[in-house]
């Protein structure tokens, strides 16, 4: 007998959106159960359901053969249900023992006890192998660590059954690696555990079974063991998805973008970009690798005149970008895929075709005798959302009615169709579905053969190995590394430098430059 | 949220234009009394359709720029005066106290002779009086007590009545006899009796009459007249009826008379500029609230422009004067701008103290300049004839600004449609990082937008003093700045709706001036209501921002996927 169903779960929310349409889902005791979809596709509705957030239209949660209620997340509690949720839900001033007892605690006369807690906190993370330091306050504690206080604050509460709600996303490699220990260890501790996520390769490595949704529908459960990486996309997309970009040997040309010893030093004092030095050819794609926080961001900042450098040169054909101001970046024919997409990517409440001409509303066509020309702007929306097969009617619709993939095509779209010499694509694919990943690395690719430079910054290394003709690694606000991009060179093999374990001479980084 | 279909919008249009026709006839319908003649006989009259007209298209604009939301903006109004009504029932809970209170008589009629005691209150044929709870009275009289001597046999008849027509007391008299039982009640007197007018002073069928009773011993009776007390449905009715009259007041007064409908128009001008003003500014997300500065320096330069240039003619003084007001605005519009823009000043706080600055420059130039030595009061001469605007409607304050709001209008949705300027301040007002990200010098239009937000607002500074008051006067505003807010928000920050809107609330105003005239209703109570309708417009503003935030948040979600904070991302590498 499942240990857990969901049975014909129906999910209308009140304003009209079909989020479940008769999904099943059925849990083994002690198995590592992934459910993948993608974005949209109703897994965290179905997972809502399950902890009690939300109510099914119809259908019926079962807990060992019989039907449970779970109108809120105490009673999935109190069935032993657990939830980790993507976004954490810690007490940032408290300290990791207080989290993991807050709404449980012991106490002494009208105070907590805070050694109880400490012990008990101590004993818990022994039991499962979730290291946590129990008396460190959550705000300074690192990522890896604030889930394993989130997983054991859900195992404190007597969880047999945990949901993590796409725990990797937030994870380094090797922090991923522990999870997947921790993991382990808890189903031989005798749990269950439902694994949210959309990363196939996880899928394959955790997993014991794996539920497919699409599209609010439930396509399939099937053995990892029994299935690949491109059966299950396939369930996913709903088509042949091609895992594997179509990639001719890159052929650079002269140097474009030419940085030498680009520094700069933040608000705080810190040296956040140090002395950063390297070219990007025509016709090549730069990788930059990296754990995020290592100068990659303030990198791109400063490359697109967001920020100004405090020392050091960059020039694009020969033409000065630094201290310029975004305007002038552009007119360098410098093209820029933001990493926050919401945040400077786009105009939210504006409509598709205003978003199109943010860097060329002044020029001609769109602007003529001092007025705009809504009939070119109109025009370059519906060619743009024709060639780069944005879904929406037209170009009137404001961006806030898309989707994440679908205003990620807007920005590409924008981005590419200036012509650029250069561009800078700074996490392109973050938060995208297989489907616009697979046409975003296409486009990215193709651009570079017709003989685009291209530096692209991405947290996803996988990402990175796979489009980058040359990698470079940051770490600590410094190019540690320049690889030329080949099957040797493995994951392994740059986590060394992106952990700051090793780093290249100049002389080895002088061979790839 | 996508474009409607050509079909769809023509639609729109069509149904527009008949909401153009139809306010433009029901509004000259009402301002003319109905009657062809009477128009013909007002003064101008071709003018009022006109103006009626361009009321008819700012409607129209509003239901088709607003679509759905024009819906939501009529129910924000429409509620905030359902709950006005109630606040004025409240307050019209006394109205039913007139029957309770008022001058009364009391008449003893006999045909028996009276007999002499100098002890005792009344005889026959003679009549008492006083007045019931009279309003203010320390201890107001609630029941009257009235004794006279009479004898067995003697027929009397006693009648207590509301002593004039202004009295409304509804009076109830009972006769006691010598030992104080009580021999005959009555409330009220037959519709017959009181229509035959057999008794002098006999207004109401509310007054009381003891006829004809007859008198069984000799003694000292005792005559009880007191108001009746008044029912609890009366009290609401009396309060309803009242509570009608007030609104028909509010709701019609404006269109009552041509005279009255020129003061709706003439605020309303005022409104529209200051609505464009502010939604210039909002809708690049700057909560500048300059517009009363400006409207302040505006009138000031445009003023003293009238005063100087006395001998030129129309077509130049008034231009100039305009242009003046319009050059005072955009450079006390630039100032808080270029604050905001390069030091980062506030321009919610920055705005606020120069309005402060403004309006006490104005009153100092008016005061120790402009004033005329012998002047009694604190006011300018009036402004040469050459730089008044003219009326264009006889009799009201209806001028040639008309002409100005149109273009003024107009102008703006060119600017904020039509032009890269206005893309960019529509880009800054939707996202400002967005905008720096582009290119946009987000300074510069920052600055730009609150300079030409300045000059709408100098405009209607020199509206007020050119055109209303035609010449400077102490606080020629009129708290009407602040007022412009409302309407920008009301409008959405959309320049095209802010003429409905301006209209709208300049005529909730004028009403509220007529209700307080016609029916007694203070206007405290109009003030209520305004104050109402301000709250439903934060708390909508309010949902939105929700709204939004939602959305922003959602995007953070698929954010957090493949990323921590930056700062987290260091901390964790470091581990």
């Amino acid at each position: 007998m499942p240990l857990i169903e969901a049975v014909d779960i129906v999910k209308v929310y009140p304003n009209g959106v079909l989020a479940n349409d008769n999904v099943q889902l059925s849990v083994e005791k002690g198995e590592i159960h992934a459910l993948v979809g993608e974005n949209g596709a109703g897994k965290s509705t179905l997972m809502k359901i399950i902890y009690g957030l939300e109510q099914p239209t119809s259908g019926e949660v079962r807990l060992r053969g019989k039907p449970v209620e779970i109108t809120n997340p105490h009673i999935a509690i109190e069935h032993g249900i657990g939830m980790v949720h993507q976004n954490f839900m810690l007490v940032d001033s408290f300290t990791i023992a207080e989290n993991i007892i807050l709404g449980k605690e012991t106490t002494r006369g009208l105070q907590v006890d805070r050694k109880q807690a400490i012990a008990d906190t101590e004993n818990l993370s022994k039991q499962y192998g979730l290291y946590v330091d129990p008396t460190r306050r959550v705000e300074v504690t690192p990522v890896g660590m604030r889930q394993r206080v989130e997983i054991l604050k859900a195992l404190y509460r007597g969880a047999e059954i945990l949901i993590l709600d796409e725990p990797t996303a937030v994870l380094t490699p090797r922090e991923t690696d522990d999870l997947f220990k921790a993991v382990r260890n808890l189903v031989q501790e005798g749990k269950t555990v439902i694994f949210i996520t959309h990363k196939l390769r996880e899928v394959m490595e955790i997993s014991d079974r794996v539920t497919v949704m699409r599209d609010a529908q439930y396509v399939g459960t099937v053995k990892t063991s029994e299935t690949s990486e491109a059966e299950l996309a396939r369930m996913m997309v709903g088509r042949e998805v091609f895992m594997v970009v179509d990639k001719p040997p890159s052929q650079p040309g002269e140097a474009v973008l030419k940085v030498d010893g680009l520094t700069y030093v933040n608000e705080a004092g810190r040296k956040t970009l140090n002395n950063a030095t390297f070219t990007v050819h025509e016709g090549e794609i730069l990788g930059v690798a990296g754990v995020e926080g290592n100068g990659q961001t303030e990198l791109v900042e400063v490359l697109s005149g967001l920020i100004d450098a405090t020392s050091g040169m960059a020039t694009v054909d020969g033409k000065n970008l630094l201290n310029a101001g975004p305007r002038q970046v552009r007119e360098a024919n410098v093209a820029h895929i933001p990493e926050d997409r919401l945040t400077n990517g786009v105009a939210a409440q504006g409509s598709i075709a205003d978003n199109l001409v943010v860097d060329r509303y002044y020029r001609k066509p769109f602007t003529s005798n001092g007025l705009l020309n809504l009939n070119a702007l109109r025009q370059n929306g519906q060619q743009l959302i024709n060639e780069y097969n944005i879904l929406a009617t037209d170009g009137d619709v404001p961006i806030e009615a898309l989707s994440g993939g679908n205003m990620q095509k807007v920005i590409i779209a924008r981005e590419f169709s200036s012509n650029p010499r250069l561009l800078i694509a700074a996490q392109p694919t973050r938060g995208v579905d297989i489907g616009a990943i697979e046409f975003i690395h296409q486009q990215l690719v193709n651009k570079r053969t017709d003989g685009l430079a291209i530096l692209l910054v991405s947290a996803d290394l996988q990402e990175v190995m796979k489009l980058s003709d040359r990698i470079m690694v940051m770490y600590g606000g410094e190019v540690v590394a320049m690889f030329e991009n080949s099957p040797d060179l493995t994951e392994e093999k740059l986590g060394l430098y992106m952990l700051g374990a090793e780093r290249q001479t100049a002389e080895e980084m002088e061979k790839n430059a | 949220m996508s474009k409607e279909s050509p079909r769809r919008s023509s639609v729109l249009w069509l149904f527009g234009l008949a909401i153009a026709i139809i306010v433009t006839f029901l509004t000259s319908y009402e301002v003319f009394g109905g009657s062809l003649e009477a128009m013909q006989e007002t003064p101008s009259w071709p003018a009022v359709l006109f103006v009626n007209a361009l009321v008819g298209i700012s409607v129209a604009l509003f239901v088709v720029e607003l679509k759905r939301d024009a819906l939501r903006v009529l129910m924000t109004v429409g509620l905030a005066l359902l709950l006005g009504y109630f606040v004025t029932v409240i307050f019209n809970m006394d109205a039913a106290s007139r029957f309770s209170s008022g001058d009364f008589t009391v008449q003893l009629i006999s045909d028996s002779e009276p007999v002499d005691n100098d002890n005792t209150d009344i005889e026959y044929g003679r009549q008492r009086g006083g007045e019931f709870n009279q309003p203010n009275a320390a201890e107001p009289l609630t029941e009257a007590t009235y004794t006279f001597e009479g004898q067995a046999g003697d027929v009397v008849t006693i009648v207590a009545l509301a002593a004039n027509r202004r009295s409304e007391v509804d009076m109830q008299v009972a006769l006691l006899d010598p030992d104080g039982t009580i021999l005959a009640e009555a409330d009220s007197i037959s519709a017959d009796i009181v229509e035959a007018e057999t008794y002098e002073d006999v207004r109401r069928e509310t007054d009381a009459l003891i006829e004809n009773f007859e008198l069984l011993q000799d003694g000292i009776y005792t005559i009880q007249a007191s108001p009746e007390d008044v029912p609890f449905s009366t009290t609401m009715s009396e309060a309803l009826n009242q509570t009608n009259v007030a609104y028909e007041a509010f709701l019609l007064g404006p269109l009552s008379r041509v005279n009255r409908w020129g003061v709706w128009i003439q605020d309303a001008l005022t409104l529209i500029l200051l609505g464009v003003a502010f939604a210039i500014v909002f809708r690049a997300e700057q909560f500048s609230l300059g517009a009363e500065g400006q409207l302040y320096f505006g009138a000031l330069v445009s003023g003293a422009i009238g005063l100087w240039l006395t001998d030129l003619p129309p077509i130049i003084v008034l231009p100039m004067a305009v242009g003046g007001s319009m050059v005072a605005g955009f450079l006390w519009g630039l100032l808080p701008g270029a604050l905001k823009a390069y030091l980062g000043a506030n321009e919610l706080v920055s705005t606020l103290m120069l309005n402060t600055i403004a309006i006490k420059f104005y009153e100092l130039t008016l005061t120790y300049q402009l004033k005329p030595d012998d002047a009694g009061y604190i006011a300018s001469d009036y402004v040469a004839d050459a730089a008044q605007m003219a009326p264009i409607v006889e009799g009201t304050q209806v001028t040639v600004a008309v002409f100005m709001v149109v273009i003024v209008v107009l102008a703006a949705w060119l600017l904020v449609r039509r032009t890269p300027l206005g893309y960019e301040i529509r880009i800054i007002g939707s996202n400002i990082r967005f905008a720096d990200y582009g290119g946009i010098n987000t300074k510069r239009t920052i600055m730009l937008a609150m300079a030409i937000s300045g000059i709408v607002a100098g405009m209607a500074g020199a509206h007020l003093a050119l055109g209303i008051h035609r010449r400077l006067i102490t606080n020629i505003s009129f708290a009407l700045a602040f007022e412009g807010v409302v309407v920008a928000l009301l409008a959405r920050n959309n320049v095209l709706v802010s003429p409905f809107t301006g209209l709208l609330y300049a005529y909730l105003r004028a009403g509220a001036q007529f209700m307080e005239r016609d029916a007694n209703v203070s206007f405290e109570v109009v003030r209520i209501i305004q104050s109402v309708i301000i709250l439903l417009i934060t708390a909508e503003a309010i949902a939105s921002f929700f709204r939004q935030r939602r959305i922003r948040r959602r995007g953070q979600v698929v954010e957090d996927e493949s990323s921590p904070p930056p700062a987290l991302a260091a901390d964790a590498s470091s581990t």
